[in-house]
C-alpha cells in the first residue's frame, strides 16, 4: 500500500519536473489534501482567488475552492459566521470585528485606490479639494473642474466595500458623499459603470484599471502602484485573507500558496503588489 | 353615431401591440445577433475538452458549463420537492377541501403565489441562520437550500393548475369511477388524473420554466460565482440566470461579457424550450377537448 | 396542504421574529420609518426605498395599463384572426423571458439611449427600469385582462351583432365599459409583479438610496435593497432592516391578495345570482 502511495507520489513529482514549471513545487502542498475552500468577500480579490482556485483545482480535483464577492463587510460576516472558511477584505480588520468573531488576518498584497473616469473625459487631474466638492454633490458640472459643459455623474460603492471605506476614509476624509450617487455593488461593477458612461466618476482599486477607464492625477501624484508602493501615493491598502481561529492545514496550504512566489505571479498579474515585496 | 373615437381605438390597439412587438424583437435579435456568433464548445467549456469535462472528469474554468449544470440540478432537485407535494395539494383542493377550509387554503395558496421572489430568499437566509444557532451548527447556504426555497416558490403554480385540470373535467368523466364502483381515491387516482394529466403536465412544465430563471432566491441562498459542478447537495453552486445578473456588472474583459451574451442565450432558449413544449401540449389538449368532448 | 399553510405562517414568522430586535424599541422603529439611508452614521431609514418601489411600480403601471389595454383590445377582434393569433403566442411567450434577461438587455440597449437621450444622470435611473418593468408586467395584464374580456365577449357578441354594432364598437362602447373589474384586477397583479420584482430593478435603477425626486433620478427598491444589504454585518441594525423590508414587502403583498379576492370574489358572487335569476 504504502509503495503504491511512493510511486504515485513520486509519478506526480515527475511529471511535474518534466514539466519544468515552478508551479508544480509551489502547488506540492496540495499533494493529497481533500476538501473545500468556500471564499467570499473583498471584491478586488476576485481575479487573485479565481486564478489561484484555478491552479490548484487542476493540480488537484479532490480540492474544491468557491469564490464569492460581497464587498469586505461579507467578507468579515460571512467568515465570522462560519458561512465560508477565508473572508477577504480590502481593509485592515477593526479591532471590534478581531475579538468578537477570533479573526486572524493574512494580508498578501497591497493596492492603492484610484478615482477613475471615462477615456473620454479630458480631465486628467483633480486636487484632492476638487474630488471632495464632486463627490459631496457640491460640484455637478464637469466644467467647473476643468472639463467639458456635461453633468457629472457619481457612482460609488455599497456599505459593505473596503474600497469605499478606504476611499472615503483617506481621500474624503470622512466627508460627506451625495445621497443621488449611483451605487454599485464591486470593483468590476465600477469599472464597467464607469467605462460605459462618458460623464462617470468612481474610484476602484488600482489593480482593476485598464484602458477601459482613465486614472486621475490627484495632486500631480500619479496613481501607479509603483507610487502606491513608495508612499507617495497615500490612498492605499492592504488586501487581507481572514479566517476564524487558526487555519486548517488545507486553508493554510492555500494561504502559503497566495502567499509564496505563485501567488505574488497572480497578484502582479492583475495589477497588485505583492505583500512579499 | 361618432366614428372617430373606434378608430382611434382601432389605430392604437396596433399601435400598442407594435410597440410591444417590436420590444420584444429587439430583445431576442439583440440576444441572438451578440450571442450566437460566440456559441462554441470553448464558450461552455473553457480549454478543457469536452468529453472531459460533461464526464465530469476535469473541472471547467472560463465557461459556462458549471453554471448550465448547476441550472439542471437545480430544476431537478426544486422539482422533485415540489412536485408531489404540489400535486397533491392540488388534488386536496379540488377533490376534498370544502367550505371555508377551502377558502382559507385557496387563499394561502394566494398568498404564496403573490409572495416577491427575494422575500422566499431572505427566508431560507433566516432559517440557515436560525438553524446554524440552534439545532446544527454547520448548516450553511447551499445547493439544497436553494432547491428547496425555489421548490417553495413554484408550489402555488402546481397546485393552481392542478386544481384547476382536475376542476374543468367535465361530469360524465368524473362519474365514470363511481359507476364502475371506484372508491373516491380510486377514482381520483386511476381516472381523474390520468385525464387531467395533459393539463397538470403543461402546468409542471411551466413551472420548472419558473424554476430555472429565478436568481433573487438563488442569490441569497447559495449561488456564487465561481463553485465548479456541485459534487454534493450541500455544495455551493453556480447557475444560468446568476452568471448573467454577476458578469453584467463586472464583466471583466471582453471574454466575460461574451460568457454573459452566451449564459442568456442559452436561458433564454431554455425557458423558451419549455414554454414551448408546454404550449404544444396545451394546443394539443384543447383541440382534442373540442374535438372529443 | 398543510405544508403549504405552514410555509406561510413560517415565513411570516421568521420575517417577524429577525426584525423583532429592530421593532421593538420605539427607536429602532423610527430609525426605520426615516428617510435617511447612511449606515455609516448609524441612519438606517428605509422610508427611501419603500418610495422607490412605490413610484417605480406605479410608473410602471401607467406605462403598461394602456399598452396592456391595447393588445388585449387588438387579440380581441381588432385585428384578423391571424395577427391576433401572433400577438397572443408572442404574449403568451414573453411570460417565459428570464426577468434577469430583460435586465441584462435593458443594460446594454436602453441605458445608453436613456442617456443620450436625456443628457442627464447616468441612465440607470426610475424610467429606464420602469420600462423595462413594463415589459415585465405586460404579459401577466394582458392574459388576465383577456380571460375576462373573453368571457364577456361571448356574452354580449349575439346582442352586438344584431345591433350592427363593428368590433370595434362593441369594444368601445359594450366590452370595455363591462370590463372595469378586470381591469383593475389586471392592474392589481400587475402592481404585485411590478413590486415583487428584483432583477429589474437592481439592475437598471441605480440603487441609490434616496427618495426620488424625478424620472432620471437613481432609486432603490425595497427588493433590491434586500438584495444589497443581506450580506452586511449580521448584528448591525443595516441588517435587521432588511427583514423590515421583507415584512413590508409581504404586507404590500397580502394586502394586494386580499384585494384580488375582494373583487374576484364579489364579482363571483354577482355572477351567481345573476345565473340564478336567469
Amino acid at each position: 500500500m504504502k509503495k503504491v502511495t511512493f510511486i504515485t507520489v513520486f509519478a506526480a513529482l515527475c511529471a511535474f519536473l518534466a514539466a519544468g514549471s515552478i508551479q508544480a513545487s509551489e502547488l506540492d502542498r496540495f499533494i493529497g489534501m481533500k476538501g473545500k475552500i468556500d471564499i467570499a468577500g473583498g471584491t478586488a480579490h476576485i481575479p487573485v482567488m479565481n486564478d489561484a482556485g484555478k491552479n490548484i483545482m487542476k493540480f488537484n480535483p479532490d480540492i474544491r475552492i468557491t469564490v464569492a464577492g460581497g464587498g469586505s463587510g461579507v467578507g468579515v460576516q460571512k467568515v465570522g459566521e462560519g458561512l465560508v472558511d477565508i473572508g477577504n477584505t480590502g481593509r485592515a480588520v477593526s479591532e471590534a470585528e478581531k475579538s468578537k468573531y477570533g479573526l486572524v488576518s493574512f494580508p498578501f498584497a497591497i493596492d492603492g485606490v484610484a478615482v477613475v473616469v471615462n477615456p473620454k473625459n479630458q480631465v486628467k487631474e483633480l486636487a484632492t479639494e476638487q474630488i471632495q466638492k464632486i463627490f459631496s454633490g457640491q460640484v455637478v458640472n464637469w466644467k467647473d473642474v476643468g472639463g467639458a459643459d456635461a453633468p457629472i455623474h457619481l457612482f460609488t460603492r455599497d456599505e459593505a466595500s473596503g474600497t469605499r471605506e478606504v476611499f472615503w476614509e483617506k481621500l474624503l476624509n470622512k466627508g460627506d458623499v451625495a445621497q443621488s450617487a449611483n451605487i454599485v455593488a464591486s470593483n468590476g461593477a465600477m469599472k464597467v459603470a464607469v467605462a460605459g458612461d462618458p460623464h462617470a466618476i468612481g474610484y476602484l482599486g488600482i489593480g482593476h484599471i485598464s484602458k477601459d477607464v482613465k486614472a486621475i492625477v490627484i495632486d500631480k501624484v500619479e496613481p501607479l502602484q509603483e507610487n502606491a508602493k513608495s508612499g507617495v501615493y497615500r490612498v492605499t491598502r492592504n488586501l487581507y485573507m481572514n479566517t476564524k481561529g487558526q487555519p486548517t492545514q488545507l486553508q493554510q496550504a492555500f494561504i502559503d500558496y497566495i502567499l509564496g512566489p505563485d501567488g505574488a505571479e497572480i497578484c502582479k498579474k492583475y495589477g497588485y503588489i505583492p505583500i512579499s515585496e | 353615431m361618432n366614428v372617430r373615437p373606434e378608430h382611434a381605438l382601432t389605430f392604437f390597439s396596433w399601435l400598442a401591440a407594435g410597440i410591444v412587438m417590436t420590444a420584444v424583437f429587439i430583445l431576442i435579435g439583440y440576444l441572438l445577433i451578440k450571442g450566437l456568433p460566440i456559441m462554441s464548445p470553448a464558450l461552455f467549456f473553457g480549454d478543457t475538452p469536452w468529453r472531459a469535462a460533461v464526464m465530469g472528469i476535469e473541472p471547467v474554468f472560463d465557461g459556462i458549463y458549471p453554471a448550465v449544470a448547476g441550472t439542471f440540478i437545480l430544476i431537478a432537485c426544486s422539482s422533485f420537492i415540489a412536485i408531489p407535494v404540489g400535486v397533491f395539494c392540488g388534488i386536496y383542493l379540488a377533490e376534498y377541501a370544502r367550505g371555508p377550509l377551502k377558502n382559507i387554503f385557496s387563499f394561502m395558496v394566494d398568498l404564496l403565489s403573490g409572495m416577491p421572489s427575494i422575500v422566499m430568499g431572505l427566508f431560507g437566509f433566516a432559517l440557515i441562520l436560525l438553524m446554524r444557532r440552534t439545532l446544527y451548527a454547520q448548516a450553511n447556504t447551499s445547493i439544497l437550500l436553494s432547491s428547496a426555497c425555489i421548490a417553495l416558490l413554484i408550489l402555488p403554480y402546481l397546485i393552481r393548475m392542478t386544481q384547476v385540470a382536475l376542476e374543468s373535467l367535465p361530469e360524465s368523466t368524473r362519474l365514470l369511477g363511481p359507476s364502475l364502483g371506484y372508491t373516491r381515491w380510486q377514482n381520483i387516482w386511476h381516472v381523474l388524473l390520468p385525464a387531467s394529466s395533459t393539463a397538470t403536465f403543461s402546468g409542471i412544465i411551466l413551472s420548472i420554466g419558473r424554476a430555472a430563471e429565478d436568481t433573487a432566491v438563488i442569490m441569497l441562498t447559495g449561488v456564487v460565482a465561481n463553485a465548479g459542478i456541485p459534487r454534493a447537495l450541500s455544495d455551493k453552486f453556480e447557475a444560468l440566470p446568476f452568471s448573467i445578473f454577476y458578469l453584467t456588472a463586472e464583466h471583466r474583459d471582453e471574454l466575460e461579457l461574451q460568457r454573459a451574451f452566451g449564459s442568456a442565450l442559452v436561458l433564454l432558449t431554455l425557458t423558451a424550450t419549455l414554454f414551448l413544449i408546454s404550449y404544444c401540449i396545451q394546443r394539443r389538449f384543447k383541440r382534442r377537448w373540442e374535438l372529443g368532448e | 396542504m398543510l405544508f403549504c399553510a405552514l410555509c406561510i405562517t413560517a415565513v411570516f414568522g421568521f420575517l417577524v421574529y429577525f426584525s423583532c430586535p429592530l421593532l421593538s424599541n420605539a427607536r429602532g422603529l423610527a430609525g426605520i420609518f426615516s428617510s435617511v439611508w447612511k449606515p455609516f452614521i448609524g441612519e438606517f431609514g428605509i422610508l427611501p426605498m419603500l418610495a422607490g418601489t412605490f413610484s417605480l411600480a406605479f410608473l410602471a403601471l401607467v406605462l403598461a395599463c394602456p399598452l396592456a389595454i391595447g393588445i388585449t383590445c387588438f387579440i380581441q377582434g381588432l385585428a384578423p384572426a391571424r395577427p391576433a393569433n401572433a400577438v397572443r403566442s408572442l404574449v403568451y411567450f414573453m411570460t417565459s423571458i428570464p426577468t434577469v434577461i430583460y435586465g441584462f438587455v435593458a443594460v446594454f440597449v436602453l441605458v445608453p439611449i436613456i442617456r443620450d437621450t436625456f443628457n442627464r444622470g447616468a441612465g440607470f435611473c426610475l424610467m429606464t427600469s420602469a420600462i423595462t418593468l413594463s415589459m415585465l408586467i405586460i404579459p401577466t395584464m394582458v392574459i388576465t385582462l383577456e380571460a375576462d374580456m373573453r368571457q364577456r365577449a361571448e356574452e354580449v357578441r349575439l346582442g352586438a351583432r344584431s345591433l350592427g354594432l363593428t368590433p370595434a364598437q362593441e369594444l368601445l362602447w359594450i366590452l370595455l365599459p363591462c370590463s372595469g373589474r378586470g381591469i383593475v384586477v389586471a392592474m392589481v397583479l400587475g402592481f404585485g409583479r411590478a413590486v415583487g420584482d428584483t432583477l429589474v430593478a437592481l439592475m437598471v435603477a441605480g440603487n441609490a438610496p434616496v427618495i426620488p425626486q424625478s424620472l432620471l433620478d437613481s432609486i432603490r427598491t425595497l427588493t433590491a435593497h434586500i438584495a444589497l444589504v443581506v450580506a452586511t454585518d449580521s448584528q448591525d441594525q443595516a441588517y435587521y432592516s432588511i427583514f423590515a423590508a421583507g415584512l413590508l414587502l409581504f404586507l404590500i403583498m397580502a394586502l394586494l391578495t386580499v384585494l384580488i379576492r375582494t373583487i374576484g370574489g364579489r364579482f363571483g358572487q354577482r355572477e351567481k345570482r345573476h345565473e340564478r335569476a336567469s
